[in-house]
């Protein structure tokens, strides 16, 4: 028989590293030959998509369109150190110093440029890339221009920020502190399973999330983050399992360690709750480890909804539901005598 | 190890080239070829990762010996589109943000591309299934699903709305 049911469960996360971890990121940003904007910082993507949101904040910043912002990413001869792709970070600590650096970058453009038009910052304007009095439009100069003007009073056009947030060691004896993180980011999930009490396979139907991410910068990829970390956790949930012998992975490939496949895709349904974190850029917070955690336990829920067993042990296989759902019948059927 | 001289077509071009008995077609097309698009995940069989199609067929490259390949027609990933010229799939993975770490990337729009040629106008079921055998660690597949969908949708009304196979 093939019953449903519908678990929900509510997560927070606090990223970066936190309780008191030195913590910190580096990033600089230079106007450079060829009508460019240079970006530079050691953070890795790997696939998380930083390097997109880094783009889209530097533009913002200087006003120009995206496809003007070149960058350097992870090269220990030309960047520095923005600190680990881990941790649901680097929105947030490398976002921030790259928003910094540009704001650094902005600022010396109006200071340069109001040398240069003999006027004061106010009454100049910006847009696409060039700068101007707002009294005279015409007569503008691009971003590159002045830093040619710029090179000839032998400096740059150029600016370098860090964001080097300050967190709490927790209290030892307590555990608490005033500032252990510096955000967290809240997630809930209400997922609807389909069990087949015959084999015990569980079919994950629909998954619906709401997610406090404070802003999403690119909501394609932060929907990207949920979905994948969502298919993650299902397979956590249902599927995936080390088994390990005397120190030996018995299973070490992907025919007896089960992952899912575009066949366990589940329908999605997002909502981002855009709820402005003070000092992430934009208001932004991770998403990253975030999206996968609520899933296991929501799923847990919606097994037992839909058969009134629960399961402690992961993953929840086939094999532990029909034995689950056999004990619970024996059960039943001595409580009935 | 015994060498010996094997031909075939790769993206439309000729290649002769001396390979051996125990090379793996993986790895005459990374390694002899450069063609570092296709990539190794699992080695078995068993992700996807190394997807080619040969001689019309998707085959996974790593189970393949090089020189059985003497003779086919291969297209890798290179072979559909570039950085000036993208393919229709490309560009729909790209619009979709169906790539995260781009590992899956290379087989799972080859799988795509020869779904929607044997099958112009899938259903959500019918994409699902048509990219089963490449796995994903990062998207959740919900992206790709969504990216072969528009895919399909742009080709079949390029085509009036009637597939190539169709007329
Ligand atoms: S590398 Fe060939 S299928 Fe995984
Ligand atoms: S995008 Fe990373 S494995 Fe698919």
């Amino acid at each position: 028989m093939k019953k449903q049911g519908r678990g929900i469960a509510t997560i927070m996360f606090g990223f970066g590293y936190g309780e008191g971890f030195p913590d910190h990121a580096i990033a600089s940003a230079e106007i450079e030959e060829g009508g460019k904007i240079l970006i530079r910082t050691a953070a890795a993507d790997v696939g998380q998509g930083v390097l997109t949101i880094i783009t889209q904040i530097a533009a913002e910043v200087l006003k120009v369109k995206p496809e003007a912002i070149r960058i350097i990413p992870g090269d220990t001869h030309l960047t520095k150190n923005s600190g680990s792709s881990s941790a649901t970070r680097q929105t947030f600590f490398t976002g921030n110093a790259v928003k910094e650096a540009s704001e650094g970058l902005l600022s010396n453009i109006y200071h340069y440029a109001s040398i240069e038009f003999r006027s004061n910052h106010v009454e100049l304007g910006i847009k696409d890339g060039y700068i101007f009095r707002n009294d005279n439009p015409k007569n503008k100069l691009s971003y590159w221009e002045l830093a040619e003007r710029v090179k000839e009073r032998g400096d740059s056009l150029k600016a370098e920020a860090s964001f080097f947030p300050r967190t709490d060691i927790p209290d030892p004896k307590t555990g608490q502190g005033k500032k252990v993180y510096v955000a967290y980011t809240f997630v809930t999930q209400v997922i609807e399973v389909e069990v087949d009490t015959d084999t015990g396979i569980v079919e994950v139907l629909n998954v619906y999330t709401a997610a406090d991410i404070g802003k999403a910068i690119n909501p394609k990829n932060v929907e990207g983050q949920i979905e994948g970390g969502t298919v993650q956790g299902i397979g956590m949930a249902l599927m995936e399992e080390q088994v390990i012998k005397e120190g030996i992975t018995l299973n070490p490939d992907l025919t007896s360690y089960l992952i899912p496949t575009s066949m366990d895709t589940p329908h999605f349904a997002t909502l981002l709750v855009e709820n402005e974190d003070s000092e992430g850029p934009f208001g932004a917070k991770g998403i990253g480890e975030p999206a996968t955690i609520a899933t296991t336990p929501a799923i847990a829920n919606a097994i037992y909804d839909a058969i009134g067993v629960r399961i402690y042990h992961l993953p929840i296989t086939p094999e532990k539901i029909l034995k689950a759902l056999k004990e619970e019948n024996k059960r039943g059927n001595k409580e009935g005598f | 190890m015994s060498k010996l001289t094997i031909g075939f077509i790769i993206n439309g071009q000729k290649k002769t080239i001396e390979t051996t008995t125990s090379t793996r077609l993986l790895d005459l097309i990374r390694d002899d070829l450069h063609l570092t698009g296709t990539k190794e995940g699992c080695g078995k069989g068993e992700c996807g990762a190394c997807t080619v199609i040969m001689n019309g067929e998707l085959v996974a490259s790593c189970l393949i010996l090089a020189t059985q390949s003497d003779g086919a027609v291969i297209t890798t990933i290179e072979g559909i589109g570039d950085n000036e010229c993208l393919d229709p799939v490309q560009e729909a993975f790209i619009e979709t943000g169906a790539v995260q770490c781009g590992f899956c990337t290379p087989g799972m729009i080859l799988a795509a591309k020869k779904m929607l040629e044997e099958n112009p106008h899938p259903d959500e079921e019918e994409i699902k299934r048509g990219i089963s055998g490449n796995l994903c660690r990062c998207t959740g597949y919900q992206k790709i699903i969504d990216a072969i969908k528009l895919a399909a949708n742009r080709l079949s009304s390029k085509n009036g709305g009637r597939s190539e196979k169709d007329d």
